[in-house]
């Protein structure tokens, strides 16, 4: 555990150093470069995909009947689907939604998540501490499926909203992380000796608590961007994330469903991609805990 | 297909390492799919691991063989409400049928024949109508139907107001029981379709819901008056009765053999109705011969496999539906009939027919071309992108396109909408008309649109004529009582309109009739109220070989639900 | 504190929490813009039925009093009628809830014994091809989507290879046993019916190995982790010094500290097979209750929304104290600092 530099006399390599070692520790592994490699890929067809994919307007308001349901060749590299769109186009753009559903319930949830969390585990013991735990207590009573899909269910169907769900199920985990590091590190010598010298407890809790739990916040938000991810594609698999015309990828898979398994490409590559783009945060994620890991030691 | 194979030898193997792995078996090397690998074996359960949840078993018996039943197979879309007073979509309405019989029954000529009732007459007013029943007419219990069960049928019915009760609703003032052979309705005003709308009137056992009422109710002395009994059980007299009901799953009927009418000499023992119109699954049951008759909400694509199918053919029929993309006329943009104009030229009509199966026509106005009293000189669009603009151009809102963006609805419950939705978008793009397409559960359609300020743009619904006359789809399509329902989002409210909907179906002369239907066609085109897309062809497939089903011979009785009475479908396989 | 105090202790949490989750679930219900009533009597009602509707749902009243009214029905065992299936949302829960049941206890038992055994075949071959394929089949379990897993085999074993039934839960000409559990595989057994207890297993095949998937990687990776640790000890090496044959030393003394944190992991992937449920269902046609919930919340069927969601907080909860309990008796270690801690 990383304790305040300060309080104890370690040799305090820099951060280059630091980032060295963990990167070190990192390229080791074949899986996390494998995950790194995946999550670089999707990340460049997603911001690039209107100049990488093949037909970019086939993400957009667009039908061509005429070319409805050709299987993979050359034309159409995976197939189109049943309006006569470009499937692997699609999944590009489809990528982006994976993307933004992930950053941006993300950056909703960590900061009020790890601030509950911080504030409960300094008041640890007190009112305010009861009321906060028993709050993410009551979020984590059901699966958080279930919960974003009836919240999804009666708002109105869009982007926006699943990511508003996922939020509401997802800043309880952060709370009670924060809350568990929080808890402990408040009885660290260096917390009391900043209360000692009479300290602002806005400066103990986010100046000397916080930087503490950084590395773990960090680990496990890397490791939740596949799981939000994956969230979200259930949401758009019942058709309550992105709407169309625009690509989803769960709900692509969904669309491709009726038509098994005759016209099997509109629903096994949208899969796929879903497995790519999970597989590679999770690697990544991974990869980043052992970097902390290692340099933890 | 081949890729496929590919890729699924390649999951395969992928998969059976596991397994062989799982079963601890020492894994060989594994062969690809094409070699047919052995079945794969469940994961085993080690006894010292986790016990089983599962019981021991008792003394096992041997199963009795039952004797073959014909039994008739059909799919529906979920939910069938088996209660009179309640269903009335397409899978209770073809329940109902089967369950109840009626005063009188519809034919394919559009008119309807003596049934429990053997004739009938009408006051000279048009108010009193008289109807003499048959006697010794037994419900499934053994008791016997009287006009007293006729009246208290419409009496719940007109209580409980849902279901088809509209047909009644301010048509009927009341029903009484002249001796048991004799019922009487007194009318509000004179109805020229109203002995048509007694095809609706299913007749319950009076007795055995009384005795099967709960006593805590909305409807006062009459408790629920069984609506929670009658989901699940029939108190009627019909061809067949409930034997297993289990919801979402299926509804299971068996002959009644003590039914007063005719029988089709090979009619099935049994009737399943199974709760799925997943097309894989239809797919495989139909070519397991595990299903009669498919759903009608197949995609084209699956229909078309259907087709493909040894002994399987696609019966299409007329279903007296039309496919309308409905405007809200009070709403910018589309409150400008030129806007509406410029949509209804810009709309690629033969793309969308092309999606359907094969002789779907484009609708004619606003009446499906089959109904009676519809007009075929009425004015229809084609796709002319020029006319589009032009139209465009005339609208007070061509130069502010951007911040008019349209909203069309399309209903979930019907997956096939996208499409028409997708297509309709593309089109509108073309003259830089900017449509959101928004999928809206039906219940949720029925919600907005129940209220001028929340009903969209646009909502895309299939309506059909409740009887085979123009005159009540019109009324039900733009008559202004009509208006927060479901079957208008156009909020015309048109005074003249109304009147003349109103006068044309109270006209009990015929030919005078349908010449008000006529100009009424003409006088709503005018308005381009709606995209009139298309005249629904209802398409089922069927196991040709072995059922004997009059709607696909073409004797196809126009009222939905009708076409899958099964007294007169024959079945002799599989 | 013995564990009878913490059970009742850990039940009046759950109450709690119960209690905030109703709250939280009738919050959101109710904000939705509509009309309840309209929905509750069906899209052809005359207006003067939907205001009757409305009165007895009490949709005039003020958020607080509408919600007192729900739970005091709630406690009578009362959540409303569903709008889909017109009646009693209990009945409808009661009606599914077995057939959800048997499909997670299947998986259930899939993610146990199969995680269970593919651990220990892992942790016995360690860093050979075994272990290293069966490293890369867990990471993709664990990373796939179990509806992405039933679209697969549905696609694969139902359709292309046509081994598996790929929809309900009995072929159309199995004859369905007395209903005496709900579980059909239990009831065929009672009523000694071994074709349909052969056909609903098949029936469960897929859609719970879909389900079991995720945690069927999770548990191997845990058991082989924590059982490669354990084999390094020095008490199996003195048991082995001692001459006791392998398989002994498996059986007896490495299984069962080893799957201690299998167990409690294994609590919650069950848990979590019941949100999972609901799409592996639908994908299935499985008529359960996360079918059934999955399909009111997409025709936006307030009261059964809320009874579901109720629903599964109860069994969520139920399971999780379980889970504990078992972990308990699994290890004395636990057991044993909780009296300490008395």
């Amino acid at each position: 555990m990383t304790v305040h530099a300060e309080s104890l006399d370690l040799p305090k390599g820099t951060t280059r150093e630091k980032l060295g070692r963990g990167w070190y520790k990192f390229s080791r592994n074949t899986m996390s470069i494998v995950g790194l490699c995946f999550v670089l890929l999707v990340t460049f067809l997603a911001v690039f995909a209107p100049l990488v994919a093949p037909y970019p307007e086939h993400a957009g308001k667009f039908v061509d009947f005429a070319n409805a349901s050709i299987p993979p060749g050359r034309t159409y590299p995976l197939g189109t689907d049943v309006m006569g769109r470009d499937i692997l186009s699609r999944i590009f753009f489809g990528f982006r939604f994976s993307l933004m559903m992930g950053v941006v319930v993300l950056s909703l949830v960590v900061p009020p998540g790890v601030t509950l969390g911080l504030i409960a585990g300094y008041y640890q013991g007190t009112w305010i501490d009861t009321a906060i735990m028993r709050i993410t207590d009551i979020f984590l009573a059901v699966p958080p499926l279930i919960l974003a899909l009836a919240i999804c269910s009666v708002l109105t169907p869009n982007l926006f909203n699943a990511m508003l769900a996922v939020s509401l199920m997802w800043w309880p985990w952060y709370t009670r992380l924060v809350y568990g590091l929080a808890s402990t590190l408040r009885n660290e010598f260096f917390v009391s000796s900043a209360e000692v010298i009479g300290a602002s407890k806005f400066h103990i809790i986010f100046k000397e608590i916080l930087p503490n739990c950084i590395s773990p916040i960090f680990t496990k938000m890397s490791l939740d961007m596949a799981w939000v991810i994956l969230l979200g594609s259930s949401l758009s698999f019942v058709g309550l994330g992105v709407q169309p015309p625009r690509p989803g990828l769960g709900t692509m898979v969904a669309g491709g469903t009726d038509y098994l398994p005759e016209l099997w490409w509109i629903s096994v590559f949208p899969a796929l991609a879903i497995v790519v783009v999970v597989l590679g945060f999770n690697l990544l994620g991974d990869g980043i805990r052992d970097m902390f890991a290692a340099e933890e030691v | 297909m081949k890729g496929l194979r590919v890729l699924s030898a390649l999951m395969a193997i992928v998969l059976v390492a596991g397994f062989a792995a799982a079963c601890a078996a020492p894994p060989e090397t594994v062969e690809p799919i094409d070699e047919e690998p052995e079945v794969v074996e469940p994961v085993e359960e080690e006894p010292e691991v986790i016990e089983p949840v599962e019981e021991e078993p008792e003394v096992v018996e041997p199963v009795e063989e039952e004797p073959e039943k014909r039994s008739l197979r059909i799919t529906f879309s979920w939910p069938t409400y088996i209660d009179p007073a309640v269903g009335s979509d397409y899978s209770s309405s073809s329940a109902l049928c089967n369950l109840y019989d009626t005063l009188v029954f519809p034919n394919p000529e559009g008119g309807v024949d003596p049934h429990v009732a053997e004739d009938w007459e009408v006051s000279d007013d048009g108010l009193t109508w008289t109807f003499h029943l048959k006697e010794g007419i037994r419900f499934h219990n053994g008791s016997e139907l009287t006009a007293s069960d006729v009246a208290f049928s419409m009496n719940r019915m007109l209580e409980i107001g849902e279901g088809y009760a509209y047909v009644f609703l301010g048509t009927v003032e009341s029903a009484h029981a002249l001796d048991d052979y004799t019922i009487e309705f007194k009318l509000v005003e004179p109805s020229g379709i109203f002995l048509t709308t007694l095809a609706r009137l299913y007749i319950l056992d009076a007795e055995e819901v009384m005795d099967n009422m709960a006593a805590d109710g909305p409807y006062g002395e009459w408790g629920d008056y069984g609506k929670d009994w009658l989901l699940t059980h029939d108190a009627g007299s019909g061809p067949y009765k409930v034997k297993e009901f289990r919801l979402e799953e299926y509804l299971l009927m068996e002959n009644n053999p003590d039914w007063f009418g005719e029988f089709h000499e090979n009619a099935p023992d049994e009737v399943r109705f199974i709760a799925t119109t997943v097309p894989a699954t239809v797919r495989t049951m139909m070519s397991r011969q595990e299903l009669e008759i498919t759903d009608q909400w197949q995609p084209t694509e699956s229909l078309e496999a259907l087709q493909e199918m040894e002994g399987v053919e696609v019966a299409g029929f007329t279903a007296l539906t039309e496919f309308y993309y409905m405007i809200h006329t009070k709403k910018p943009p589309t409150d400008d009939i030129h806007f509406r104009r410029a949509m209804a030229w810009a709309f690629d009509y033969q793309a969308a027919v092309g999606l359907e199966w094969p002789g779907t026509q484009q609708s004619r106005g606003p009446v499906p071309a089959d109904t009676a009293g519809h007009s075929p000189d009425v004015f229809v669009f084609e796709r002319d992108l020029e006319r589009a603009q032009e139209e465009l151009a005339q609208s007070r809102y061509a130069d502010q396109l951007d911040e008019y963006p349209v909203e069309v609805h399309w209903i979930t419950d019907v997956p096939a909408e996208e499409k028409f939705a997708l297509l309709f978008q593309a089109n509108m793009a073309d003259i830089g008309i900017d449509v959101e397409v928004v999928g809206t559960p039906w219940t949720a359609v029925v919600e907005e649109v129940a209220d001028i300020e929340t009903s969209p743009h646009i909502v895309t619904i299939y309506v059909s004529a409740d009887f085979p006359e123009a005159g009540s789809l019109l009324k039900v399509r733009y008559h202004s009582d009509a208006a927060p329902t479901w079957s208008q989002n156009e909020w015309l409210l048109d005074d003249e309109l109304d009147a003349m909907i109103d006068d044309s179906l109270a006209t009990v002369d015929v030919e005078e009739r349908y010449a008000k239907y006529r100009d009424l066609q003409d006088y709503i085109v005018d308005l381009c109220p709606s995209l009139f897309l298309y005249d629904q062809i209802e398409a089922h497939g069927y196991q040709s070989e072995y059922v004997d089903w009059p709607a696909a011979k073409g004797e196809v009785i126009p009222l939905m639900g009708l076409n899958m009475y099964a007294a007169r479908i024959g079945v002799t396989g599989p | 504190m013995s564990s009878i105090t913490y059970i009742v202790r850990r039940l009046l949490h759950s109450v709690f929490v119960l209690l905030g989750l109703s709250i939280m679930i009738f919050i959101i219900a109710r904000v939705m813009p509509g009309n309840p009533a309209r929905m509750a009597v069906g899209p052809r009602a005359p207006q003067e039925v939907i205001d009757r509707m409305s009165e007895r749902m009490h949709l005039h009243e003020p958020l607080h009093i509408q919600y007192y009214y729900w739970l005091r029905d709630a406690l009578r065992g009362d959540l409303g009628v569903s709008l889909v299936t017109r009646r009693p949302v209990v009945d409808d829960i009661k009606d599914f809830f077995p057939a959800t049941l048997e499909l997670t206890l299947f998986a259930g038992v899939i993610m146990g014994a199969g995680g269970i055994l593919l651990g220990i075949l892992s942790a016995q071959h360690k860093d050979t091809w075994i272990d290293n394929a069966l490293r890369v089949v867990s990471y993709l379990g664990v990373v796939t989507p179990s509806f992405v897993f039933a679209i697969f085999f549905l696609l694969l074993f139902g359709m292309v290879l046509n081994w598996m039934p790929t929809t309900g839960r009995l072929s159309p000409d199995v004859v369905a046993p007395p209903t005496v559990t709900g579980l059909i595989t239990v009831d065929s057994l009672l009523a000694g019916n071994l074709r349909a207890f052969v056909d609903a297993l098949w029936h469960l095949f897929l859609p719970g190995l879909a389900l079991a998937m995720g945690g069927l990687a999770q548990e191997s990776r845990i058991t082989r982790s924590t059982m490669s640790d354990n084999l390094t000890k020095d008490y199996i090496a003195s048991a082995r010094s001692l001459g006791i044959p392998e398989g002994v030393i498996m059986r007896r003394f490495l299984l069962k500290p080893s799957l201690i944190p299998t167990v409690s992991i294994l609590g919650l992937d069950f848990a979590g097979t019941m949100g999972n449920a609901f799409l592996v269902e639908l994908i299935f046609n499985w008529p359960g209750s996360s079918r059934y919930g999955i399909e009111t919340m997409l025709r936006k069927d307030l009261n059964a929304i809320v009874g579901v969601v109720m629903v599964l907080g109860v069994v969520f909860i139920i399971v999780n104290i379980l889970v504990d309990v078992v972990v308990g008796l699994l290890d004395p270690r636990i057991r044993l600092s909780a009296k300490r801690g008395e």
